[in-house]
């Protein structure tokens, strides 16, 4: 299924598995989870959230590095 | 499990791992108002009729920590200016001012902005083509910001200086001094400084019980607008190693930060009873701040220089 993401100016498509959560998308991208606060559809959510078709996610990166 | 422990409301934001507890967003801004005041309060941080001056970056934490202060200011329990330095790091400090700027306005804050420039002569990017590469930039940033604050809150007449410190932070200071052998540091490490004398303020850390994490947090859950980027200068040093490091253990042991902050307290009593802090300090011939020799450390690295 196909979703938006957003971090920073990027504006991603991302194609992602059913029953995908938060954690599982930002494993894939490659974005520690600890560093980063994650909105769906412009709600804040837990990591084990589930994403489902046509969500819009925003990746809030709030921890850099030190 | 799905919704928040304290309310019920099932839009959880948080899921502790320490504790299990899930908090919706509401919930979570209230816990964290609540602990940094009940800190504030334990450790005596601030009393009735302070006058607080906040070391205000534009980033998260001093943005969370301005605003959670401004509470006491509105309740008139204390005065709150804020205080911005521009270090001059071309390219990444001028975004982080504009908005220290506007968090500080929209609260009705009293501002003031001062550069590295204008007080040294120097900005942080002129130090660090003159260096040479010998010493870390947060190395000068630090001793110079740390003269600076010091300068303007006397200058101000602020009874304390509060900065953004949270947990992470607090728990690389206690690993890096101890893994340096630096003792008269690590004794020195608290929720607020014992200021020797007059001629220095007392600073103060309301978030230091906070995980980084929980700060931003707060900051996105609360729609504050933060400067969120980092240092171009950051990378690299070891701080920026065990920062990392202890940030990679805490994944599988949620609690390990809090555990050495805690542990650090028990024995840092002990340990300040062996170990007296150097006492008696003199004043800096150059500038006239306190310092443990002749020369503060600010006025060692201006000297080399050669400058103003
Ligand atoms: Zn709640
Ligand atoms: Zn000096």
């Amino acid at each position: 299924m196909k979703i938006k993401v957003i971090i920073g100016e990027e504006n991603l498509d991302q194609k992602i598995p059913e029953g995908c959560t938060v954690k599982d998308l930002l494993k894939k991208m490659e974005i520690p989870s600890e560093t980063v606060v994650v909105k769906k559809n412009e709600f804040i959510i837990v990591e084990e959230e589930l994403i489902q078709e046509g969500d819009t996610i925003e990746i809030i990166k709030v921890i850099y590095g030190g | 499990m799905n919704s928040c422990t304290k309310c019920g409301n099932t839009h959880i934001i948080i899921r502790r791992k320490q504790s299990g507890q899930s908090l919706c967003k509401e919930c979570f801004l209230a816990s964290i108002n609540e602990k940094v005041l009940k800190n504030i309060r334990k450790y005596k941080l601030i009393e009735k009729g302070d006058k607080v001056l906040m070391a205000l970056s534009g980033g998260k934490d001093s943005v969370v920590a301005l605003n959670i202060l401004n509470s006491l200011k509105e309740r008139n329990i204390i005065d709150l200016t804020a205080l911005t330095i521009d270090e001059g790091i071309k390219g990444y400090r001028e975004e982080g001012i504009k908005i220290a700027a506007k968090n500080a306005q929209k609260l009705g804050v009293d501002h003031k902005i001062v550069s590295f420039k204008d007080y040294l002569g120097l900005n942080l990017d002129d130090m660090m083509a003159k260096n040479d590469q010998i010493r870390h930039a947060c190395t000068y940033c630090g001793v110079f910001r740390r003269w600076i604050l010091n300068r303007e809150a006397q200058e101000e007449e602020a009874t304390k200086i509060a900065t953004g410190h949270n947990l992470d932070d607090e728990t690389q200071s206690i690993i890096m001094n101890y893994l340096e052998g630096n003792i008269n540091n690590l004794v020195r490490i608290g929720p607020k400084t014992e200021a020797p004398d007059k001629r220095f303020t007392v600073k103060i850390k309301p978030l230091r019980e906070i995980p980084e994490k929980e700060v931003g947090l707060y900051a996105v859950a609360a729609g504050l607008k933060v400067h969120l980027s980092g240092c171009p200068y950051a990378g690299e040093s070891f701080r920026w190693e065990i920062g990392s490091f202890i940030k990679e253990l805490s994944i599988n042991h949620p609690t390990i930060m809090y555990s050495t902050l805690k542990g650090f307290e028990k024995i840092k009593t002990a340990l300040k009873k062996e170990i007296t802090i150097k006492g008696n300090l003199g004043v800096c011939k150059r500038c006239g701040e306190p310092a443990a020799d002749d020369l503060c450390k600010a006025c060692t690295f201006l000297k080399d220089w050669d400058v103003k």
